[in-house]
């Protein structure tokens, strides 16, 4: 192992190294990539594609899998849910790595290690100390490749997502999304969430067959990328991966995802909630979906602050000056495919649900009709940068953070294409995002009360 | 003749420093990061509360991380602060409350000024009071009773282990406490317990020098204030299984169970415990007995752990979060919604499992295992320099070495013989308080009281025959239920 001493200082060496970095890329050089590290990337024959991040935390580093595969591809019916389902599968081990076997070897190697899906991709990932490179590379090479489950563990492990729904549904957020996307699309499949319908969970442990299937479609190559970020030799990590993963075959499975008509009218819905809880508003506004090339995906984000975040007007007036929400926020969703925006509101009191929701629209209209102010857009900029900045600050951050670029592009350097966007983006531009997206005919509301039995 | 002066200078220096009485303490970690991180933690947390006014020192200390300082308002503060993307945060808890600060170098100065402002000259604006109680209010009324069924097992749990006991009320406080707090009272509350008598500094990063000497500069200005650190009583004797079913419309059934145990971190005994619970039950690890028995061979939840001291993950991690540090300590395990029908079978097997574990001890190569996995695991919990700084101070807190380093060094030297001995000494299976969250408080209710045997029903296939066999001892385990302390509560009877 590491000596302590070296472990001291991992975190003081790596986060310095990332704001110089950031600090350059701002300061002297405007079009510099936001992005601080070298990223050296390579691929084999067979597609899969690697991706090596240096960085300065001695002893340690982050190994992720990413599957460019997840709930967007559960287009069969009564198969919602499949992707995270399966992500649960992929630990129930190998013949030469058994459940049990895979277990302890996590142990030995004091790995922090899980998964997860989500709308469009599933990553599996570990960070462990640095020694452990070959044997990390061995196993996860060999459960991609290899994975064996008998079809009663394959039941079992159906038990657990039923667990895993059922300690989340008190939440009643998890209800809301699951309304608002069931309303919104009605041919995609961003229609349903990740965790998918109960029925459809329910109905899980009868799906042996068609697991197997999901695996030979998305388990290969070609839909996976390594991402590895930490402490590494890079030539051995190219030799070691090279080895492990040569003999994985591709196949290149093809899948039409359906396309969602245009919305043309409004769509609403109420949920009354059996427990306690104050009354909830999401209202979720049809976008493009992200994408590194157009600006609308970037000019959305920095609306969505101008609007909704804690310095706007909207914030001032519903939480701090009249107090009716606790809180209003918003998420522009980062999708492969077009999505939505919500706004969400947790609000007070019930009788102020329908104001509430016209001062977001009137906040809208105003984001229509007047310019922001260029002292508010280079401060919302300015956040955005710094965030980025101190979010890096561990490999299985800045891995995570690399990773979800990779889901959306397939390729990393999606980070430096989207704040390259975001510092051209103009008061202009945020103007004519707020008039094309925000139209009452693009938007489903579902609102959440409390109703007694 | 400069080498004389600057001696001069560095003891006339050094005698000011010694003399300043009451002067706060500094842990610092200088490096070469230009993120700096603050964590200045006070000695007071929800065991001074009053009583009658549970949830004061929560209410205080986010009055100060959410709202304004005399200088300015909280809604001019969070305009300065956005775009540095800096946090200020705050986190109280049973023993101390810590503030945790993060900024870039390029905007220290301006967010120093605005840290300080809101630690030392707080406005205590009537409308930010208002708004964190009623934030507070709702966090417990709505979202704790009745829409988080893990932390509401979690929390009753912690508050049955701790009747009578400054303890015994959860960090936010109660909804009758909160409702009765005045403005005053967090005004006063703050003037009596936020001294520099009663600080420590955590700082980090590459900060400049001067940024030391102002915040001794700085704190130096508050106020001397009674430090008193209350002696704490011993919890109460639990007498077998003690269980509190909480009756509320819920999806599944949570379970947490566990009992106060006498060691925590400045204890030798802790570290052979570290390694108990590694094989147990470690957080959100599949490796334990626990989630291996409960989850992985019958599919009957999400997961099942164990802990030998309070656990709170932080947020994004599944690592427990730094400066939570408290004199007494508990033994909990956690059983994470079950189908109703199978939840008094995970509870048996989680009682089954414990007392298996109690009779029969560890194995050398069970040991082994553990030890390598805690050892290597616990480098993990450093990753970023905030959460190293954080558990500097709570070493601090607890007298000992570095934690991290401390793990390393116990584990290293301790014997099979004494694992098994702290097992014997500080674990048992008879004695544990039990908060059962469910819809049918009656139901479950009747099982206990009659001891009725609680088979599984597994919706689809069956596990390998000796789990089968091992179900048929689960399922009649023996519930020495103590009758006179069972109840059934009502969520708004609770906090």
């Amino acid at each position: 192992m590491k000596s302590k001493t070296k472990t001291r200082l991992t975190i003081a060496a790596l986060v310095t190294f990332s704001v110089m970095l950031f600090l350059m890329s701002t300061d002297r050089v405007a079009k510099k990539n936001i992005f601080p590290y070298e990223m050296q990337q390579f691929e084999l024959d067979n597609g899969l594609k690697v991706v090596a991040v240096p960085y300065d935390s001695p002893g340690i580093l982050a190994y992720y899998t990413i599957v460019r595969t997840g709930s967007r591809n559960e287009v069969e019916p009564g198969k919602s849910g499949f992707a995270h389902f399966f992500e649960h599968v992929m630990f129930r081990g190998t013949e030469k790595y058994p459940a049990d076997v895979y277990n302890k070897e996590m142990q030995l190697l004091g790995a922090d290690f899980n998964a997860s899906t989500d709308d469009d991709w599933t990553r599996y990932y570990q960070v462990l100390p640095s020694s452990g490179l070959e044997k990390i590379i061995d196993i996860e090479s060999n459960r991609f490749q290899n994975l064996k489950y008998t079809e009663q563990a394959f039941k079992t492990e159906a038990g657990a997502i039923l667990g895993e729904y059922s300690k989340s549904i008190s939440n009643p957020f998890l209800a809301m999304f699951e309304r608002i996307q069931e309303l919104a699309f009605t041919k995609h499949t961003y229609g349903h969430t990740t965790i998918g319908y109960l029925q459809d969970i329910k109905d899980m442990p009868n799906q042996y067959a068609y697991s197997l299937e999901f695996y030979d479609r998305w388990y290969r190559p070609e839909n996976c990328t390594v991402l590895v970020v930490g402490d590494f030799n890079y030539e051995q990590l190219q030799k070691l991966i090279t080895q492990y993963y040569s003999g994985w075959k591709r196949r290149d499975y093809k899948q039409d995802i359906p396309v969602e008509p245009e919305q043309t009218s409004e769509r609403r819905s109420q949920i009354k909630w059996k427990s306690p809880t104050f009354p909830i508003l999401m209202t979720g506004y049809k976008t493009g979906g992200f994408s590194v090339q157009a600006k609308d995906y970037a000019a959305l984000d920095i609306l969505g602050s101008y609007v909704f975040g804690e310095t706007s007007a909207l914030y001032k007036e519903l939480v701090l000056d009249k107090q009716w929400v606790e809180f209003i926020n918003f998420i522009n969703m980062d999708r492969r495919d077009p999505n939505l925006f919500f706004v969400y509101s947790r609000i007070k009191d019930e009788k102020n649900m329908t104001s509430v929701e016209q001062s977001i629209d009137a906040a809208l209209e105003k984001a229509k009709n007047e310019v922001m102010s260029e002292d508010q857009l280079k401060a919302i900029k300015s956040r955005l940068k710094y965030s980025f900045a101190m979010g890096l600050d561990n490999p299985d951050r800045v891995a995570s953070t690399l990773g979800n670029y990779i889901n959306l592009t397939g390729d990393p350097n999606a980070v430096n294409e989207l704040y390259a966007r975001y510092d051209e983006i103009t008061v202009q531009d945020i103007q004519a995002v707020a008039k094309q997206y925000f139209d009452a005919k693009r938007r489903t509301v579902v609102t959440l009360t409390y109703q007694a039995k | 003749m400069k080498a004389i002066n600057l001696f001069i200078t560095l003891l006339i220096l050094a005698v000011l420093s010694c003399g300043q009485k009451d002067s706060p303490k500094f842990i610092t970690e200088k490096n070469q990061s230009n993120i700096i991180t603050f964590r200045i933690q006070f000695k007071i947390g929800s065991i001074h509360d009053p009583v009658g006014k549970e949830g004061l020192n929560s209410l205080t200390a986010l009055t100060l991380s959410e709202g304004g300082s005399k200088q300015r308002s909280y809604e001019d503060i969070k305009k300065a602060l956005y775009p540095m993307a800096a946090t200020f945060t705050s986190n109280p808890d049973k023993e101390v409350t810590t503030f945790e600060a993060n900024c870039h170098v390029d905007s220290l100065d301006s967010f120093y000024a605005i840290m300080m402002s809101l630690l030392t000259s707080p406005r205590f604006d009537s409308s930010d009071f208002q708004r964190n109680r009623e934030l507070m209010v709702n966090q417990i009324k709505n979202t704790l009773r009745n829409n988080d069924d893990e932390n509401l097992g979690k929390k009753t749990l912690e508050t049955e282990l701790y009747r009578n006991h400054p303890y015994g009320h959860i960090d936010e406080g109660t909804v009758k406490g909160l409702e009765s707090i005045t403005l005053d009272d967090v005004r006063n509350y703050y003037a009596q317990h936020y001294g520099r008598n009663n600080v420590v500094i955590g700082l980090a990063g590459n900060y400049p020098d001067q940024i030391r000497k102002k915040l001794s500069d700085d704190f130096a200005k508050m106020p001397v204030v009674t430090a008193e650190i209350k002696p704490l009583p011993q919890p109460e004797k639990i007498q077998d299984l003690e269980v509190t079913i909480v009756q509320k419309e819920a999806f599944a059934t949570a379970i947490s169970m566990g009992f106060p145990i006498e060691v925590n971190r400045s204890n030798p005994d802790f570290y052979p415990l570290l390694l108990v619970n590694a094989y147990l039950g470690e957080h959100r690890n599949s490796s334990g007995i626990l989630y291996q028995r409960i989850r992985e061979k019958r599919g009957m939840n999400y997961g099942d752990y164990s802990y030998v001291e309070n656990f709170i993950q932080e947020p994004g991690t599944r690592l427990v979060s730094p400066n939570i540090p408290r004199r007494q300590q508990f033994f909990s395990i956690w059983i994470r919604p079950v189908v109703h029908h199978n939840a008094l079978f995970a509870m048996r097997c989680a009682l089954y499992e414990l007392n298996k574990l109690v009779d029969k001890e560890l194995t050398q190569e069970q040991l082994d295992v553990a030890k390598t996995f805690i050892i290597n695991y616990s480098k993990l919990f450093i990753q970023t320099q905030s959460r190293r700084l954080g558990f500097e101070l709570d070493s601090d807190w607890y007298g000992t070495e570095f934690y991290i380093d401390k793990i390393e060094k116990e584990l290293k030297k301790v014997t099979l013989d004494q694992v098994n001995a702290a097992i014997k000494k500080h674990l048992q299976g008879k004695n544990l308080k039990i908060a059962i969250i469910t819809n049918d408080a009656e139901g479950v209710k009747n099982i206990l009281l009659n001891n009725t045997p609680t088979s599984i029903t597994y919706p689809s296939a069956k596990p390998e025959q000796n789990i089968l066999d091992e179900d048929k001892i689960v399922e009649a385990y023996p519930l020495n239920i103590n009758k006179e302390k069972l109840k059934i509560v009502k969520t708004d009877e609770l906090f």
